[in-house]
């Protein structure tokens, strides 16, 4: 009798990687992943934002019958807070939506790569497709109101928590709430509220008490309030607060975020 | 043996259906046809347009440290026309475009039921979605400004006439356009031009002089024209090319539909 050998075979991926390095590994596949989804509609994703945030910055100055000094300063530095949110607030929910809707959603949440890298992915890709569109829209104005802007190292703080809250929020948001309507509603919903009800493009003086109380507590006022400390002197004169603010609803929608990731279904 | 060939019980008729019973009797049907199938949506639709006409007129006048008179007046006279064009206009091709994606457009194309008949039923469901939305703005903008509004009856051919071209603007961009993707992306686009860049929530000599005169040829602008030349008294000192304009656009895309519509494939 012939003795019988058996080639011993160690499943794929058995052993558990972890540490730094498999992180970055995965964030690294799951940048490229990321990318190689959004790549057919990146152009178009690339020029919504452009159009919007130029649009939006040429747009306000016709609502006014004289454009004074004062509402060109505010609609200039306003605009790109205006351009950071949607990309937060309606393009990563929607994607998510999308995801869920097309099945890949389960897909990718079972590839082998930490969650934590997955979403760090999808939120770079996300802020490097908003903030030329952000920059632009800024230039924009400058041009057509004529404002110097005096910038100074805040901003760079200011864009960064800001883009980090939007995206985190937003994701939050689409991994919270499983119907992809109501996601929907809320998204446009958000819009109307911000692009109308918002002291982003005029000052919060012009609203009455309560809603200024209700909007010091919401992230959109305090975020356009950080990143217009970070283009202007001597307007915003607080900006502690506001910096506060925008890191609590930052943790807040990491937490919602972390929580819904972790959750095993 | 003899093959017996039995003649079918029915057989349908293979005489031409036509004449003005057979036109009402399809107008009829496809009335609630678009009723049934939008049953869920037409409260939905109600509370959105309220949502809109009230959010619109209260605010604009955030944006203003306390709003001129004219301003408010101009908000208040535009707003209705959004209320009447969001079915017919921005809403139906993207209803259209859902239906061309699942795969029913070709059902509803093989109905037997003339081009005309179902335009027309289409054009009734966007009036009775659009009125409601109207009237909510109007009362709103009177209990919030009290604005001089002088409404003459002419208000009731000018609504009619909003409609069908809205309508039949929706219908050109829903049928003569095949590709459902190109007919999402103009609507969107078209949503803020309505906002922005178009006279109708403002005067159009807050915009640059060529914007203005591009939207004398272009519908949008000689819509909130009419319908302020019958709200108001001597805002609009010669609404004739206004008319004529609104007119050229309505019964050219509905032709354009039409045509689209006929078109064998």
């Amino acid at each position: 009798m012939n003795a019988v050998t058996v080639d011993v075979v160690v499943p794929l991926g058995a052993e558990l990687r972890r540490g730094p390095a498999a992180w970055v590994h995965g964030f690294v596949d799951m940048m490229r992943f990321e990318w190689a989804t959004i790549r057919p509609w990146a152009a178009l994703v690339f020029i919504v934002q452009i159009m919007m945030g130029v649009g939006m910055a040429i747009m306000y100055g016709f609502f006014y019958p004289t454009v004074d000094e004062t509402t060109a300063l505010l609609i200039t530095t306003g605009v790109p807070t205006l351009a950071l949110i949607p990309m937060g607030f309606v393009l990563v929910p929607n994607s998510v939506v999308n995801q869920r809707m097309a099945g890949t959603f389960d897909f990718i949440w079972s590839l082998p790569v930490p969650r934590s890298a997955q979403v760090s992915a999808s939120f770079v890709v996300n802020a490097a497709l908003a903030l030329p569109g952000t920059v632009l829209a800024l230039l924009v104005g400058m041009w057509r109101y004529g404002v110097d802007l005096s910038l100074s190292p805040i901003l760079v703080p200011a864009v960064l928590l800001s883009t980090v809250m939007c995206v985190s929020v937003g994701y939050g948001m689409a991994l919270l709430v499983t119907n992809p309507l109501v996601v929907n509603l809320i998204t446009n919903a958000l819009v109307f509220l911000v692009l109308l009800f918002t002291p982003i493009v005029y000052p919060a003086s012009n609203l009455p008490t309560v809603m200024m109380r209700i909007h010091e507590v919401l992230p959109f006022y305090p975020m356009a309030q950080v990143i217009r400390a970070g283009l202007t002197e001597g307007l915003v004169t607080d900006v502690g607060g506001p910096f506060l603010m925008v890191g609590v609803w930052a943790l807040l929608g990491a937490g919602l975020t972390a929580r819904a990731v972790g959750r095993r279904h | 043996m003899i093959a017996t060939l039995d003649a079918p019980a029915w057989a349908p008729a293979t005489t031409l259906r036509s004449g003005a019973g057979y036109w009402w009797t399809g107008f009829t049907w496809m009335l609630r046809w678009h009723l049934s199938s939008l049953r869920m949506w037409l409260m939905l639709l109600v509370m959105i347009q309220a949502l809109i006409g009230v959010g619109y007129v209260l605010g604009f006048a955030l944006f203003f440290d306390e709003i001129p008179p004219a301003a408010a007046l101009w908000v208040s006279t535009g707003v209705p026309v959004l209320n009447l064009i969001l079915l017919g206009m921005l809403l139906g091709p993207q209803l259209v475009a859902g239906v061309k994606e699942q795969g029913g457009y070709d059902f509803l194309q093989a109905l037997p039921v003339p081009l005309t008949a179902a335009a027309a039923a289409w054009y009734v469901v966007t009036l009775v979605g659009g009125l409601p939305g109207m009237v909510i703005t109007l009362v709103a903008a009177e209990l919030r400004y009290h604005p001089p509004f002088a409404i003459s009856p002419l208000v009731v051919p000018v609504t009619l006439l909003i409609v069908f071209t809205g309508t039949m603007i929706g219908y050109a961009l829903a049928h003569a356009i095949t590709k459902p993707m190109t007919t999402q992306l103009i609507t969107q686009a078209l949503v803020f031009v309505a906002m922005g860049f178009a006279p109708i929530l403002f005067p159009a000599e807050q915009m640059p002089g060529w914007l203005a005169s591009v939207n004398e040829w272009l519908p949008l602008g000689p819509m909130a024209t009419i319908m302020r030349d019958t709200l108001t008294d001597g805002l609009i000192t010669d609404a004739g090319r206004a008319y004529l304009v609104v007119t050229v656009w309505g019964v050219a895309c509905g032709w354009l539909a039409v045509r689209a519509l006929g078109r064998r494939r």
